[in-house]
Formats: structure tokens, sequence, C-alpha cells
């Protein structure tokens, strides 16, 4: 025999038959199946947190003042009976912003518990404040006749539903503290009563604020990590995008590239025109966003 | 190794429910011509076909109330090419929490044929008539706000060709 032959192992050998290979097998594949489970599951989170923390925040307005309790932005408008309606002169009471619209179900249905609200607890430093995002106010005029409302209404702009950072469907309401601090925000409509136990929470604050003790709703839509709409994007010069970065020079090429070109969502305006017009409008903002990385990326 | 293709198959599905869907493209439209190529002096048939998010409804075009946004098709005036007709489909009724009696809407797939009639002087070669399907959409509990899709009618005018009376002559011999 060649003694560079391998050495021939035989079954049934004096240590015993040896072991079925599945058997030896099973462990390391219910270990393999399990980390592939692991991993598959890590790169769903992962892409989720992505989504959620990199591209969505990219894509839309930074936040200045964002998390718990940021501070109501100041907004000043004249009301539906050209009266002047401010903000600021509610601090120190308890505030309902209520975002809604005439051409609104959900939101109609609202309005009788909050006129109700706001008979019941004004006396005590209450106020619900409506924004409508009607596009005209003769039909808000009317329904306030109608439905007799006690409390003053606006008609809002886009540059107001942005500075709340959005207000994607309606009615958004939001609950504004003693302190002029937003403390939850409510996306569609909810049992009044919820709210109603919210405003009595607020209310027991003191004019300081400061409520640590608040708890919101525990309801889909109710949040209290509320982002608000960067100020720099929001008055900027292209609605919608932040300019900070750019020199005089680069903002007036960026407003030219914008103006040269139509936007493609039906307007038959400018790109530029139709962003500051139509702030909402994903067509012109996508297409501003792309000239103003031509030119970022041009400068660096 | 099984385990790899099985984790990416879960990758791949999980995937885009990681992405959310922007609330203001719940409706989905597009433009089909029955003909692309029409002769001056006739009707082009057309329909736009939307499709809505099986989450949300839009209003009928007749809306059951007064204050609800109705759907409609816009079309931007052209030289010598008319609307004849836009015909909406019937809506279906649903009930809402907000509305005491059930509401005609608009839900899934729905189909809006429009007859456009062009002038037997129009001039000849290709048209892109712009228009728009306006249209609010909500949910139980929320509204978007009114939004629109721009819609393009493409089609091309040859000339005007009188049919001709064959069969009657023959039958005549």
């Amino acid at each position: 025999m060649d003694s560079n032959e391998p050495e021939k192992i035989e079954a049934g050998g004096a240590a015993g038959p040896p072991e079925p290979a599945a058997k030896t097998a099973r462990p390391a594949s219910r270990g393999k199946v399990l980390a592939g489970a692991v991993l598959a599951i890590a790169l769903v989170s992962g892409l989720y947190l992505v989504n959620q923390y990199w591209i969505k925040p990219a894509s839309k307005t930074q936040a200045t003042n964002n998390g718990d309790h940021p501070e109501a932005p100041l907004i000043s408008l004249t009301d539906i009976f050209g009266k002047k309606l401010d903000l600021a002169d509610y601090k120190g009471k308890v505030v309902v912003l209520d975002f809604w619209a005439t051409w609104c179900g959900p939101c109609r249905v609202e309005i009788p518990a909050f006129m109700e609200m706001q008979e019941k607890y004004a006396s005590q430093g209450f106020s619900v404040i409506g924004i409508s995002l009607d596009d005209d106010s003769q039909p808000v005029v009317d329904f306030y006749r109608e439905f007799k409302m006690n409390y003053p209404v606006a008609v809002g702009t886009q540059r107001i539903a942005e500075l709340y950072g959005g207000v994607l469907g309606l009615p958004t309401t939001f609950l504004i503290g003693r302190d002029g601090r937003l403390y939850a925000k409510h996306q569609g409509a909810i049992d009044p009563s919820v709210i109603e136990d919210e405003v009595q929470q607020l209310l027991a604050m003191g004019a300081a604020g400061g409520n640590t003790d608040f708890k919101p709703a525990a309801l889909a839509g109710t949040s209290t990590h509320i982002e608000l709409g960067d100020p720099a994007t929001v008055d900027s010069e292209v609605p919608g995008l932040n300019l900070n970065r750019l020199t005089a020079a680069q903002k007036q090429d960026l407003k030219e590239r914008l103006a040269e070109r139509r936007c493609t969502c039906g307007c038959n305006l400018t790109l530029l025109k139709c962003r500051q017009v139509d702030r909402a409008c994903r067509f012109s903002l996508k297409v501003a966003q792309e000239e103003l990385d031509k030119i970022l990326k041009a400068k660096s | 190794m099984k385990t790899v293709p099985l984790i990416c198959m879960f990758v791949l599905l999980a995937a885009p429910m990681t992405v959310a869907q922007a609330p203001d493209q719940v409706v989905k439209a597009k433009v089909t011509m029955a003909s692309q190529v029409v002769q001056q002096k006739s009707v082009i048939r057309a329909a736009v076909v939307a499709e809505v998010d099986p989450d949300y409804h839009i209003n009928d075009h007749h809306p059951s109330l007064n204050y609800l946004i109705p759907t409609e098709v816009k079309l931007e005036p052209a030289k010598q090419v008319t609307v004849q007709s836009i015909t909406y489909p019937a809506g279906g009724p649903k009930k809402f929490a907000f509305s005491d009696a059930p509401l005609s809407v608009y839900e899934g797939t729905l189909r809006i044929d429009v007859a456009l009639q062009v002038d037997r002087r129009a001039p000849l070669g290709d048209y892109k008539l712009k228009g728009q399907l306006a249209y609010q959409a909500c949910n139980d509990h929320a509204c978007l706000p009114p939004a629109s899709i721009p819609l393009v009618f493409s089609f091309k005018v040859t000339r005007y060709r009188a049919a001709a009376k064959h069969s009657t002559h023959h039958a005549a011999e």
C-alpha cells in the first residue's frame, strides 16, 4: 500500500457507527436561520430608520425648534371680520389652534364642541382660534354666521401651515399652553372629550408653564413630539428651499433658472411663480430643489 | 444556502413598507385615447382613468352636500377643438361619521369619458390638449387639501375626407 494513500476509515469500526449527517448539522442550521432572521430584521429596521431620520428630514423643511413642547410659532393675521388676530396676545392663555376648512366634513363636526369649550372655559383664560385653509374668506364668513361661532377665525396661508410643520390633513389641532408652548398635535378628527381633557390639564398649569405632568391622549394621530417648519425655508425667496448657503449672485442665478421654466403641474406658471403661489406643489418643489442642488454642487 | 434567498425575499417585501406614501398622492390618473389620429369635423373619444388610494375617497362630480368639492375634469380651451361632453360615473353611497346620510363618493378606479369635437377647419397636425383632474380626498377622519393632476390629451388631426358612396352605385347597377 502506498504510504501516500489516505487511510480509509471504514464504517462499523470499533468506535461504533458514525452519527448520521443530519443529526450533527441540525444545531448549526437552526443557528443560521436565527442569524438570518436577525439580519433581515436589522436590515428592514435600518431601512426604516434611514428613511425616517435621513431621507424624510432631508426632503422636507428642517425644523429649528423641535421636540416635546416647542414654542408655538407666532402668527399675525386678520380675522374674517377684519380684526387683527395675533397669537402673541394669547400668551398666558390656553389655546386650541384648529386648522380646518368649510369643505372638510370631519372639521365641521368638531366645531360645535369647540364652541362649547369656548363658552365653558373662556373665563379661565382659554380660547379656540380657528385657522381656515379655505381659498376664499366668503364661505368661512357664511359658515361662521350660520353656525354662530363664538371664537376668532382667520383664513390662514400655506406659509402658516408650513411654520406649524405642514398641515397634511384637516382637521389638525394644536394645544398651546399658557407658556406659549405646544403640548399636543392631533391629526384628524378625534373625540372632543379628549381635547377637553387636555385643555383642563393645561388650564391647571401656572402662567409660568412647564407642565411636565401633561398627559396627552394616547391616540393614533396624536403627538407631543412636534416638528415645526424652518423659518429659513418657509420665508425663503423660493419657498420650500433654504438658500442660506448661497451667495447673493447664486440666489439670483437660481431664481433666473426657475423663472425660465414652466411648472408641469398644470398651473401654467413659471417654477418660481408656482413656488411662490402654491407652496404645496410638489412638482415645482422637486425641480427647484434639483436646481439648488446643482448650484451647491458646482459651488463645492 | 436557503436562508440567504429567504432573507433577500423578506427584505424586498418589507422594504416598501418603510417608505411612507406621500399623502397628496392618493389619486393617480392617466388619459387613454380611443384613437390617436382623428379627422377634421369628427369627434375624439378619450377617457380619464383615475385610481383612488383604498384608504380614501373623492367626492362625486355632483356632491351630496353643497360644501363638498366635486371631482372634475377641466380642459384648457383650444382653438377649434371643443369639449362635446364629459361623462362622469355615478358615485357609490358611503356612510361617514361626519354625515347623517350616506354620501356619494368615488372609490377605487373610476373612468370619466371625454368627447372632443374637432372643427372642420382645425389646423392639421399634432395636438396636446392640456387639462387637469381636480379632486379633494378624505377618509373617515381627515381631509386632504384640494388637489389636481395634470392631464394631456395627445392626438393628430388629419384632413377631412367624406366617406365614398360605393355601395349605392353598385346596387343601382
